[in-house]
């Protein structure tokens, strides 16, 4: 059978995030690649090589900004949502600013599996268009 | 400039005096003329019936009635009273430097220079007051007051940068605090899914990855709640008799489970055994602990050396690794708390900062000093050195 998952990539630093993440969403049926950032090294390549229909991207990882990130991902018109633990407050002004899809407060799960969801539908509805 | 010499220009006048010359109103011209020829640097007289000053005698304008022609011989006699002016400007000792200096210099052009009289609460003749130490005192006090200004801005922006510092600092615990909660939420989350499952293996895996998150929570808890207890001066310290050799040993054990299946080897240097200081061991314990965790974390492979050396009256613990190292512009932010945080949103290395922080602070504790020397890619070496024997008089809460 084609796999025709929607395919989430998830960029954390820390490991025990992006296992629960993964775990989460693929009980969503979504397909979920996990990315350990170091650096933010690599993370454009694996975009351009995996071409996931949406990205979850931690805004505090060592070495760089998650605002950095977004600049380039933004750059390749790739849709990316801010995942952090930041407050609501700093997480909703960064996501604003930095063109994101909106963002996802770790720990709040219902809000994780709505938003990807509800991401992927507009997007479905908006490809039928 | 020290406290005591700033000059407030609300300074009462009382304590400017620079004579108490008086002369009563019936003493003779002659005589007070002959006062001011013998003391030249007499500028004024005051004229004081009973206690109360009547008026003022200036030299210039004394001598310059006599000098005329027949001078002495029209007035010499005559009682002072009536060559003084009988309305001089008198304030009391209480008012403040400006107000006089403003009343002073408000006086006819011919009086300007003339002295003021300052008189006690009761109105009883207490001095006078030259119009040059008026001056002098208004221009000290406005060159204080500009030296005050000076330094309560430079506090004020010192204070903002401490507040700043805290607020800061509040974020990053506040980011620190949440990340390993809301992993052990979304843990939970998927433990409830595997026991729906029935699945036993993702429990077990889960489990253990919940109690890493919990233990990580508790570490920075107990960092941060360490740090408020040390920064509000609230730290026991219980000195006693401690053999650093075996302390230091046990470290590396635990160091090595911490080291796990990585390539580093742990090794001990020590010159004698046993080798007994008075010190808080718990300190010591948790000061090394700190530093080994840290080697651990950044030493992916080579080896960490926990080494003791006996200098004069100080005993050396360091703590060496051939780990990423540390830049040499990053070495001096390292002991201020979240110092590794460039700013919220940009970090150096994982983790919260607070352990140097707090070693350092435990370190200054029980009177010994830290210090980290590093080479970008070698590796570091955080040595710490403490006095061989702390006075077991001198303890309790610092």
């Amino acid at each position: 059978m084609q796999n025709n998952k929607k395919k989430i990539l998830v960029v954390d630093d820390d490991d025990l995030h992006l296992y629960t993440t993964r775990e989460l969403l693929q009980d969503e049926q979504l397909e979920v690649i996990t990315h350990k950032s170091n650096h933010g090294i690599g993370v454009t390549n694996l975009v351009r090589e995996l071409q996931p229909d949406l990205v979850l991207l931690d805004i505090n990882m060592p070495g760089i900004s998650g605002d950095m990130l977004a600049k380039l991902l933004r750059w390749r018109d790739t849709p990316f949502i801010f995942y952090s633990s930041n407050d609501e407050e700093s997480l909703k002004e960064s996501a604003s600013r930095f063109g994101a899809r909106g963002y996802i407060c770790k720990g709040d799960i219902a809000q994780l599996k709505n938003k990807v969801k509800q991401y992927l539908m507009v997007k479905r509805l908006m490809t039928c268009i | 400039m020290p406290s005591e010499t700033i000059v407030s220009n609300m300074l009462p006048v009382g304590g400017l005096i620079t004579s108490n010359e008086q002369v009563m109103p019936n003493e003779s011209v002659n005589k007070v003329a002959e006062k001011f020829f013998g003391t030249t640097e007499l500028d004024a007289i005051a004229v004081v019936a009973g206690e109360k000053p009547v008026g003022l005698i200036t030299r210039t304008k004394l001598l310059f009635t006599l000098f005329r022609r027949f001078g002495f011989e029209l007035y010499g006699r005559h009682s002072i009273i009536s060559l003084a002016d009988t309305n001089p400007l008198i304030v009391s000792e209480q008012r403040p430097l400006t107000d006089v200096i403003d009343m002073a210099l408000q006086r006819p052009p011919q009086d300007i220079y003339d002295d003021v009289i300052v008189t006690y609460d009761n109105g009883a003749y207490c001095g006078l007051l030259s119009v040059k130490q008026l001056v002098i005192q208004q221009s000290n006090a406005l060159a204080s007051s500009i030296l005050q200004k000076e330094i309560a801005s430079a506090r004020a922006q010192e204070l903002e940068k401490i507040s700043e510092l805290k607020s800061q600092f509040l974020a990053n615990v506040t980011h620190e605090l949440r990340s390993p909660v809301n992993a052990i939420i979304g843990l939970a989350e998927l433990l409830r899914m595997a026991a729906e499952k029935n699945s036993i293996e993702q429990i077990k895996e889960r489990l253990s990855f919940m109690i890493m998150s919990a233990t990580n929570l508790r570490t920075i808890i107990t960092n941060i709640l360490d740090l408020s207890k040390i920064e509000a001066g609230k730290m026991t310290v219980l000195y006693q008799s401690v053999d650093v050799t075996a302390l230091i040993i046990e470290i590396a054990d635990t160091l090595r489970i911490l080291v796990g299946n990585k390539p580093v080897n742990v090794e001990v240097s020590t010159p004698i055994i046993p080798l007994i200081i008075t010190t808080d061991p718990i300190k010591i314990r948790q000061i090394v602990t700190n530093l080994t965790s840290n080697a651990a974390k950044f030493t992916d492979s080579g080896k960490i050396t926990l080494m003791l050396k006996l200098l004069e009256e100080r005993l050396e613990i360091s703590v060496s690794d051939t780990g990423i190292g540390i830049k040499e512009e990053h070495c001096d932010k390292l002991f201020v708390a979240f110092g590794q945080v460039e700013d919220a949103k940009t970090k150096q290395h994982t983790g919260t900062g607070l352990g140097l922080t707090i070693s350092k602070n435990l370190v200054e504790l029980i009177g010994g000093t830290i210090t980290v020397s590093s080479k970008f890619g070698e590796g570091s070496t955080f040595t710490v050195l403490l006095p061989l024997h702390n006075n077991m008089a001198h303890q309790g809460e610092r």
